[in-house]
């Protein structure tokens, strides 16, 4: 194992023991022990004032990383047009290439996609690299995963980001396991740490944050939460090159085929993890048709109507529009909370958000702990109001 | 029909708590679960086998000695036999490692038809394991999997879920499908009777030894990420309760929000 | 030194019921304000998690578990319902079910068990009349023998699931005297159904607690019963009984703590939170004594119930003595309701005038509790049994 406790130096105190994220110390007759579901995070060892415990990083490779280089997005579409988290990835890939020195590539597959070359290019994207066929206007993972692994092997670039979206979660690692390289996924943060890529994300349940590394595989690949990252201005004298890589398809051999296409979610417009803005209900609406009000509001912020897991449960609105821990995790400027406790599973869901608003009846709910600001009192009474003082400042009466 | 169900042991990370003063991780009393997607999967690769009429359910999990109650839970919710794979040359082990050593066990135990494991586990949050393992095996994935019937020996028909909806897919085995439950999900607590059974299953524990592989493909040493840092996330401000009536607490709401950069930049 | 730790079967149960509790239990005590008779839905929830027959030979549908296993069931069925209505029907059902299989006619067992397994019919006990509680033998109810059948003449008294016996079906395990005048040494035991029974009159009373189970008695009218009610010999009736009550004490005593713990735990969660003169009263050395005392009594609660169900396994098989287990249950028992009412007490103090109302769950649980200082034996037999056991029988106070 890569850690160590030195005996002659440990004294016992146990100072580690409370440091470990994992509770994978223990103490056995006065010293400390690591147990075997340590995850060498090292954070014990910045713990211990009496430098007994060693963590030893693997060596880093001998091989030639060397040519290996520029930052590559994976693009997203949806119905033809870009998803907004590829404009994030955009952006961020084009602030790294500027640390590095290098350029920016992106990738996209469909069935025809020449026509947003400009715009994507004008995120500051140097390379794009296409394909279409017909068979690729519906994401499958064998397809995809083939055609992708085929550019990066030929083109060989330094980091690869994904969105962290339900495709970018199944594509990223079965490409990375392709390729037999380091992913870490779902991060918040991304910067240049010594010529690599640092890489920040949440873990258990977002309770912490962990700065990952993949230094002896290239490329360095990442998925990205969307609607974190900032979408820089577009300029639309930054042109691309368009390289076209030709594909060939046999649609008999693929072993997952789809038959139907279903839409649930009652969000129109933007879908809840691209909307800037959202509104999410809760227990306390109390049926179906409460959740109008809710409505209303989204559309005078042009926002997007979420919802927690009690109101997913009574049937109020459609398990696509739950947040939460066994719904999705959202990351908007502002999250408005009506009649949502505010349950640490929901919390998980919507944290990060810039901005969260609670509006509940009860002072005592948790939602107002990680909350900005809140209203204590009826939503049925608040909401109402506060659309129509905004509908009025807002122009849209 | 064989299945192989991948579980993992995990904190009850709803119950982890950061100290308000030290902002630190409070795990005093944090129990030990099994992963929640796990379970689900667990209660759909029995369900198959009952509607196959015939076959085996096998669970595993990569993981230290204590894991053990989540394979004996796992036995107790209908499973035939538990495989513990455990070792102190596996720690440290990401997502990569961890799949390359369950595809070693799974090699190992030789014919399947289908993998079933979590569309995630509540500590990594990664969604990682189940992509590498299918790449690893050679075998085809399919993720955010909420329904699947079985139409005959080797064909499915699977729900799976997306941002907006959900896709109707047909597959053939062998394939790997990570899972996520619906909500009207009610994970089962089995009763005494199921975990009487449970202890009379085979259970076995291999170490790296008796697994085989590339002992340097195991752990830290065969990971290609590592985490150099962990540390709790800066508090949030506390939070303003905005004063005044319904109506006057309302139009100061909507003064706050007026000012966001959010709507101003709309 | 002897080992004490829970088997791996039992730790699991114990995780499953946790869950089973949380999902199936507290949900439903919500509702129970009141209502005098055990809803039949929560009586079918106990029988699908296979709680009416754990400890029943699974010959006639039950599961056969070790008693401590049963004594985890009541702990966490008190946390679920801490005003000990549900525990008090698993608990009787329990102890009178077993004592139904260890010496009942294998006719009774096979008409009887397949119906109380599946929650589809009551047992429990009476044996305390209006006049009579601990003074067994001079009770007033009466058996004789009719032909082939017994007849039984009589009453009972502040006897738990009469009107869910009466409504659902069902009977209690029941004690008489066949010869008053050999006093203990003419009692028989038997099962007396109540359900449609010529001759039963029921009564109903409201206890201060566990309002959910109903309380009450009946008038027994010259009620006759099949030979194969009967349990164990004629006239050996008060010597089997005890075994009844011992394993009723034992489950007994983990509900008194499963409760006190739960009310513990919402006291810690309060005296954290609530502030006075400046900072929060768990800070306050009186309220942290306080704590600190009933915490360490509870813990010695759990040890001794645990332990005292733990000798009465080992006396099933052979390998402790009788009177291993009068000591060790009556231990447990002389001090649970006392212990667990003192720490609740000291819960709902700290609640201020809050602790007072209604509003406060933890009034429900002292109520509950409360019982138990007389249900199924007094603290005060107890004692009498623990300084017989220590003394000799020549010591007994009353005879």
């Amino acid at each position: 194992m890569g850690i160590e406790i030195i005996i002659d130096k440990c004294t016992g105190c146990a100072l580690c023991i409370k440091s470990c994220p994992f509770s994978a110390i223990k103490i056995k007759n006065k010293k400390a022990e690591i147990q075997a579901n340590c995850t060498l995070c090292g954070s014990c060892v910045e713990s211990c004032k009496f430098d007994a415990i060693i963590l030893r990083r693997p060596k880093l490779t001998n091989k030639d990383l060397s040519g290996y280089k520029n930052v590559w997005i994976f693009v997203e579409l949806r119905e033809k047009e870009i998803k907004k988290v590829s404009l994030e990835l955009a952006s961020k890939a084009r602030e790294i290439a500027d640390t590095l020195k290098e350029k920016v590539g992106a990738v996209i597959l469909g069935e025809k996609v020449k026509h947003i070359c400009d715009n994507i290019a004008s995120y500051g994207v140097d390379i794009i690299y296409i394909a279409e066929n017909e068979n690729l206007k519906v994401y499958n993972t064998n397809t995809y995963n083939s055609i992708l692994t085929g550019l990066i092997l030929k083109y060989k670039p330094n980091i690869v980001l994904f969105p962290a979206t339900h495709l970018g979660r199944d594509l990223a690692p079965r490409v990375a396991a392709t390729l037999e390289v380091g992913l870490t996924a779902d991060c918040t943060g991304l910067s240049i740490k010594d010529g690599l890529l640092l890489q920040t994300r949440p873990a258990f349940g977002g309770n912490i944050m962990a700065d990952i590394i993949s230094p002896n595989t290239r490329p360095q690949m990442a998925t990205i939460r969307p609607n974190v990252m900032k979408i820089q201005n577009p300029k639309s004298t930054h042109k691309a090159e368009i390289v076209s890589t030709p594909v060939e398809i046999d649609p008999k051999a693929m072993r997952v085929t789809i038959k139907e296409i279903i839409k649930t979610t009652k969000t129109t417009g933007k879908s809840l993890d691209e909307a800037d803005i959202i509104i999410s209900g809760g227990r306390g609406m109390g049926s179906a048709e409460n959740f109008k009000i809710l409505e209303d509001l989204a559309k005078t912020l042009n926002g997007v109507v979420g919802a927690s897991r009690s109101a997913v449960d009574a049937g109020w609105r459609p398990r696509t529009d739950q947040v939460g821990q066994s719904g999705k995790t959202v990351s908007p400027k502002i999250y408005i909370a009506c009649g949502i406790s505010g349950k640490i599973q929901h919390q998980v869901g919507m944290k990060s958000s810039d901005t969260i608003i609670a509006i509940n009846k009860d002072p005592e709910a948790p939602i107002f702990d990680i909350a900005n600001c809140g209203i204590v009192g009826d939503l049925f009474e608040v909401v109402p109001i506060l659309n129509e003082e905004l509908k009025k400042n807002l122009g849209k009466n | 029909m064989k299945i192989i169900a991948c579980i993992k042991q995990v904190p009850d990370t709803t119950e982890v708590k950061v100290d308000p003063k030290t902002h630190t991780l409070i795990r005093e009393g944090v129990p030990s679960i099994l992963n929640p997607y796990d379970h689900y999967a667990v209660e759909e690769s029995v369900r198959i086998r009952e509607e196959s009429g015939e076959g085996t359910v096998t669970v595993i999990t990569m993981g230290p000695p204590q894991a053990r109650s989540s394979l004996m839970r796992c036995l107790a919710l209908g499973a035939d036999e538990a495989i513990l794979i455990s070792d102190k040359n596996f720690a440290g082990s990401d997502t990569w490692a961890t799949a390359y050593t369950l595809s070693v066990a799974i090699k190992k135990i030789g014919k399947f038809d289908l993998v079933f494991c979590g569309q995630q586990a509540i500590d990594g949050d990664t969604a990682q394991v189940g992509p590498e393992l299918a790449q690893q095996l050679g075998i085809p994935q399919v993720t955010y999997v909420e329904k699947i019937e079985l139409d005959n020996k080797n064909k499915l028909t699977i729900h799976k879920q997306t941002e907006v909806g959900y896709h109707i897919l047909e597959a053939t085995a062998p394939i790997l499908l990570a899972l996520l439950p619906p909500t009207s999900f009610q994970p089962e607590h089995p009763p005494m009777s199921s975990i009487l059974k449970a202890k009379k299953k085979p259970f076995s524990v291999w170490d790296a030894k008796t697994l085989g592989g590339d002992i340097s493909k195991f752990g830290l040493e065969g990971s290609f990420t590592q985490v150099i840092k962990t540390y709790t996330p800066p508090p949030r401000c506390k939070c303003e309760i905005i004063e005044g009536n319904t109506t006057e607490s309302a139009k100061k709401l909507s003064k706050i929000l007026l000012k966001h950069e959010a709507l101003i930049t709309r | 030194m002897v080992d004490y730790t829970f088997s791996e079967e039992q730790e699991l149960f114990r995780e499953s019921i946790k869950e089973f509790c949380a999902s199936e239990i507290v949900p439903k005590t919500e509702k129970l304000e009141n209502v005098r008779c055990m809803p039949k839905d929560i009586i079918k929830s106990l029988a699908s998690f296979e709680l009416l027959g754990l400890v029943i030979d699974p010959e006639y549908g039950g599961l056969g578990t070790d008693v401590v296993t049963a004594g985890i069931a009541a702990e966490e069925l008190a946390r679920a319902d801490p005003s000990c209505a549900i525990p008090v029907l698993y608990l009787v059902e329990t102890s009178w079910g077993h004592l139904l299989d260890k010496y009942g006619t294998e006719e009774a067992k096979k008409e009887l068990f397949p119906k109380i397994v599946k929650g589809e019919q009551i047992i429990g006990i009476a044996t305390t009349e209006s006049d009579i509680g601990s003074d067994l033998a001079n009770m007033k109810t009466k058996i004789s023998k009719k032909g082939e059948k017994y007849v039984i003449n009589g009453e009972k008294m502040y006897i738990s699931a009469v009107k869910e016996a009466i409504e659902y079906g069902g009977g209690h395990v029941t004690l008489a005297r066949m010869k008053p005048e050999l006093g203990t040494r003419g009692m028989c035991m038997f099962y007396l159904p109540l359900k449609g029974t010529k001759g039963i009159t029921p009564t109903y009373i409201e206890d201060i607690g566990r309002e959910a189970i109903s309380c009450g008695g009946f008038n027994i009218d010259n009620v006759e019963i099949p030979k194969h009610y009967l349990i164990g010999e004629e006239n050996k009736g008060f010597y089997i009984v005890h075994e009844g009550y011992e394993l009723a004490r034992g489950l007994i005593s983990l509900v008194c703590a499963g409760a006190a713990s739960k009310a513990l735990e919402n006291g810690i969660a309060y005296i954290k939170e609530r502030k006075a003169f400046g900072r929060e009263i768990g800070k306050y050395e009186g309220i942290q004594f306080k704590l600190a005392e009933n915490y360490v009594r509870i813990q010695a609660l759990r040890e001794l119930g645990y332990k005292a169900l733990w000798t009465y396994d080992r006396e099933l098989q052979g390998e402790a003595s009788r009177f291993d287990v009068s000591l060790a249950i009556a231990m447990a028992k002389s001090v649970a309701s006392k212990w667990a009412c003192e720490a609740i007490n000291d819960v709902m103090q700290w609640q201020g005038a809050f602790g007072y109302s209604k509003e406060c769950e933890d009034q429900k649980a002292w109520r509950g509790v409360r019982s138990f200082t007389l249900a199924e034996g007094s603290s005060e037999i107890m004692k009498l049994i623990i300084a017989r056991e220590l003394l000799g029988k020549e010591f007994l106070a009353y005879r």
